[in-house]
């Protein structure tokens, strides 16, 4: 409580209900989902929050329609949200990936759960890390974002909104079931004192706009029906003009931006944690809530005079390689802990090269401890 | 009788036409008969998406041992074009100085190719002769197979008697030829099919000479149906749009006053003027949007007349 | 009824002409010769003219196929979306823009197979968009693949022996989701399917249009049904146009005749109106 200042509201909060919370906050004005455990607090609580601010709750169908009606209400021209966990998100991708071509802000929160398939509903999982990156079809990029708290949660939401805005792109929130259902306190901002970021709207004269021209920032303005402007979305690949394109040159080009359209930006979207990396020789990448089992093993290592450190993307894609390189240089060993059967892992080893990376995984439902890191650390030694 | 090429590498033809003309029979034509000689046979090909009058293009390979199913830029030892533009489109794709160009000269202008909004405008359409193309290549032939099969009394067997020139230049003999076109085609259009295949060998032998120019290359002409081109009724006007016409024949055939009609390059055109009642059942019916009937003051003005 | 009539009392009706409603540029369009999406296209945007509906706020949202690449050729805000989920982007658009005029056009496919199960809740639901489906009864974008609404023994890419599954009656599945508008016309009317596509945009409410295209290019050729006249012509002749705003009557002559016309029309109230007015009320009690 030491922190809390006149502006912030200290409350024990769910996890999912402060992703709600945060989401409101941040300006979203549309939810659409459909129940799957263990997200469905966010919509419970979405559809309580969203009629104060005059916002819409809409329970679709399935997820599927869920995602489609998120991507309807953004291009037009409002902030939405959806919630869902492994097997709604397997089956949202097709439409997210309509978001990533079509440029539509949105945020989509997955509180991952065991899987595949139906798996295990109420355990934690962390399997969701590819599916995420590599969900939809065709090369594309996306913005994946891992909170390790409630608080983290809250702040990391109204970080999503704001990166889906500025960059015109669907944000992924990988949070897991833990996470999802833990109760923590947090200083919840007064929403004044937040910034919010809106979208970039078209402003030239309707017969200038061209709706995919992108100026040096690579994010081109968007149109909002009624304005004027009348534009096409599609998804099929599309040259600036907004209509379909088979040209190899075209496609070549806009192709690139849309693959390179972060690259000018790392430094707003990169976001990391480091703990004692300085002179880390055994540095733990985490990410979650296996992060906070890593921190307590850095702590009871540094104890036993271990030089452990921890590096803790929370942007986990695009994936913080520079930041990681830095962090791992004095490094003899990587030990990247997750649950999953080693998923990010495989990004840490293409930074890092395979011979100083292993994996502390754990698949049994059961979230990784402080002990099995330990247990990781002494292995090796 | 033409060289035969060569079968120790991989042989590649290009088969390329607009949707609608047979490209595809084509191809599984030649790649039957290569297969049934024992070669190893790849054929690829882009359609589906490429609807009537769209581009469609297949990959014929053959050989002792074919690894890519696609022929790389500059290895087409065989050039089969069943319309005109698609020829060009891929004629920088010929082995140089060594490969073959077989085309028919008739043209199909694709609907990307009418982007003029323009009323009557002139379609984008390649302005360059056979004789411009042929003198690029090592051999060539372009011919009006269109008009030849018609006269044959099927327009669709052009594809055959391009396939006669083919058979030409590949090694396989007349009667294997025959046997698989009877195969493929619409057993009701056997008998014309193989007479269009002769056809295409008989023209492949005859001495040309220096190539014809070709017969369709004006391009289409524009057709403008106004009051500048035709003494319109008083009370209507009615505009059709040749570039967005697609000759499905529905305002021929449904105008009740039976005054239009689709002219020799199928674009609906009124006949006669006089007849028309500006009923607009023309425009409502026209799938392509390409007919407007305007009603003149004139007509406003005899209508409050009564 | 005059709810969504803004301009045509004020200036006047003018002469509607369809290229003022057009990307222009954008033609010849891509469809076959002879496709009758293109006369249902023109029917849509004459409906839109005679409401007077302004261009800005009219959004059409399109699925995949020959239906879905529709929407392109429109003036409008278009959505060219992914298969069979225009419903569920529209649901999205008119919540968050309920001051939108949102007109979806699908396909058999789009609409009753892979989005068969947006069609029907978004009929349950009742927001106020119009769904103008295209009834062509093939796949043609994909080449000429039986659908569900294929009729039976015709034959198809998929269908090499002739259509063996029973057909959907798609008016009939929206009427019993609850649609509060059902009509359905065949595009040689062409007038008739303008006034029937004016009603169901007037609507409030979900309203649902079946329009009977022709694929005349994969399906009528396959199915030997005649040249594009032939084919419009002969759907009239399988219709029972008396039902238009009246009572159906079964005619024992042409037992497998399709009504047109109205089918259903209910004054169920429109849910965006519904959600909107109950939170603001509970917000009050708050």
């Amino acid at each position: 409580m030491a922190k809390a200042s006149t502006k912030t509201n200290a409350q024990n909060l769910q996890g999912n209900n402060a992703c709600a919370l945060a989401a409101v906050a941040a300006g979203c004005r549309f939810y659409a989902g459909y129940p799957i455990t263990p997200s469905s607090e966010v919509a419970e609580r979405m559809s309580l929050e969203l009629p104060k601010v005059d916002g819409t709750f809409i329970q679709m169908e399935d997820e599927i329609a869920s995602m489609g009606a998120i991507l309807g209400a953004s291009m037009g021209g409002v902030k939405s949200m959806t919630a869902t966990s492994g097997p709604g998100f397997s089956l949202k991708q097709e439409n997210l990936g309509y978001g990533v071509i079509a440029e539509v802000p949105c945020v989509i929160i997955n509180v991952m759960r065991g899987g595949p398939s139906t798996g295990m509903p109420t355990r934690p999982a962390q399997g969701d890390v590819m599916q995420a990156r590599w969900g939809t079809h065709g090369d594309h990029q996306i913005i994946v974002i891992s909170p390790a708290s409630v608080s983290e949660v809250y702040e990391q939401t109204v970080r999503a909104f704001n990166l889906a805005e500025q960059f015109r792109t669907p944000v992924v929130l990988l949070i897991d079931e833990v996470i999802g259902h833990l109760v923590e306190t947090v200083h919840v901002p007064d929403p004044a004192s937040l910034d919010v970021v809106d979208r970039k709207w078209a402003d030239v004269a309707a017969d200038k706009y061209r709706p995919y021209e992108a100026g040096k920032d690579m994010v081109p303005a968007m149109a909002r029906p009624g304005d004027g402007y009348r534009v096409h979305t599609t998804g099929l690949t599309h040259d600036e003009s907004g209509f379909p394109t088979q040209d190899p040159e075209t496609v070549d080009r806009v192709s690139k931006r849309l693959l390179n359209k972060f690259d000018p930006h790392r430094k707003v979207i990169d976001h990391f944690e480091e703990l004692n990396v300085k002179d880390a020789e055994v540095l733990i990448v985490s990410y979650g809530i296996s992060a906070r089992a890593a921190r307590g093993a850095v702590k009871q290592a540094r104890d036993a005079g271990i030089k452990a450190g921890l590096f803790r993307p929370v942007t986990i894609w695009p994936f913080p390689e520079k930041a990681l390189v830095k962090a791992a240089k004095k490094a003899k060993r990587i030990l990247v802990a997750e649950m999953n059967a080693g998923q990010l892992s495989l990004e840490v080893e293409r930074v890092l090269g395979r011979d100083r990376v292993s994996g502390v995984n754990r698949i049994d439902g059961e979230a990784i401890s402080p002990a099995d890191i330990i247990d990781a650390i002494g292995k090796g030694a | 009788m033409d060289k035969k090429i060569t079968h120790k590498e991989p042989v590649n033809v290009l088969v390329v036409g607009v949707g609608g003309q047979g490209v595809i029979m084509v191809s599984k034509v030649l790649a039957t008969i290569c297969q049934e000689h024992g070669y190893q046979v790849k054929q690829s090909e882009v359609h589906g998406m490429a609807k009537r009058g769209g581009g469609v293009f297949s990959h014929v390979r053959f050989g002792e041992q074919v690894y890519s199913p696609t022929i790389p830029k500059g290895s087409v030892d065989v050039l089969l074009a069943l319309e005109w533009a698609e020829a060009l489109r891929w004629v920088n794709h010929i082995r140089p100085g060594e490969g073959t160009f077989i085309s028919d000269t008739q043209h199909i202008v694709p609907p990307f190719a009418c982007r003029n909004r323009k009323r009557g405008a002139e379609a984008g359409y390649a302005r360059e002769t056979s004789d411009q193309i042929i003198s690029r290549v090592n051999k060539g032939f372009a011919l009006d197979a269109t008009t030849m099969a018609r006269e044959l009394g099927n327009e669709r067997a052009a594809n055959t008697v391009l396939l006669g020139l083919l058979s030409t230049t590949l090694e396989f003999s007349e009667d294997v030829w025959c046997d698989a076109i009877s195969r493929f085609v619409p057993p009701k259009t056997v008998d014309v099919n193989l007479q269009a295949f002769e056809q295409g060998r008989a023209w492949a032998a005859m001495d040309h000479g220096t190539p014809e120019p070709v017969v369709h290359n004006d391009g289409p002409t524009p057709v403008v149906v106004g009051r500048e081109e035709h003494e319109m009724s008083d009370f209507v006007q009615l505009d059709i749009n040749p570039a967005w016409c697609k000759s499905c024949d529905i305002c021929v055939k449904m105008c009740p006053e039976r005054c239009l009609k689709l002219d020799d390059q199928l674009k609906a055109v009124l006949t006669d003027p006089d007849r028309c009642t500006g009923c607009r059942i023309c425009e409502w019916l026209c799938p392509d949007l390409a007919i407007t009937v305007h009603r003149t003051p004139e007509a406003a003005r005899a209508a409050a007349q009564g | 009824m005059a709810k969504k009539k803004q301009s045509a009392e004020t200036s006047g009706p003018k002469e509607f002409d369809v290229m003022s409603y057009l990307r222009r540029d954008l033609f010849p369009h891509f469809l076959c010769p002879g496709c009758g999406h293109g006369i249902a296209l023109r029917a849509l945007m004459w409906a839109a003219h005679e409401l007077g509906l302004d261009k800005d706020k009219i959004a059409i949202v399109s699925g995949i196929g020959c239906s879905g690449r529709l929407g392109a050729y429109v003036d409008a805000n278009t959505f060219h979306t992914t298969h069979g989920r225009p419903l569920a982007y529209a649901t999205g658009l008119k919540l968050a823009r309920p001051d939108l005029h949102v007109i979806v056009i699908t396909g058999d496919g789009d609409c009753l197979a892979i989005g068969g199960n947006h069609l029907i809740h978004a009929c349950r639901r009742n927001l106020d968009i119009t769904c103008m489906m295209l009834n062509n009864e093939v796949y043609g974008m994909t080449g000429g693949q039986v659908s569900p609404t294929t009729s039976q023994d015709r034959y198809t890419t998929t269908t090499p022996t002739g259509n063996t599954e029973a057909t959907f009656d798609s008016c009939k599945l929206a009427e019993a989701a609850g649609a509060s508008f059902v009509g359905r016309e065949v595009t040689v009317q062409t007038p008739t399917l303008k006034n029937l596509l004016k009603d169901a945009i007037d609507h409030k409410g979900f309203s649902f249009v079946e329009v009977i295209s022709d694929c005349t290019e994969i399906y009528g050729r396959k199915n030997d049904l005649g040249n594009s006249p032939e084919m419009i012509l002969s759907q009239k002749s399988q219709m029972r146009p008396d039902s238009y705003g009246g009572v159906i009557v079964d005619e024992p002559f042409r037992p497998n005749a399709l009504p047109t016309g109205v089918l259903t029309r209910s004054d169920r109230a429109e849910y965006g109106e519904t959600y909107r007015s109950t939170m603001a009320s509970s917000k009050k009690g708050a």
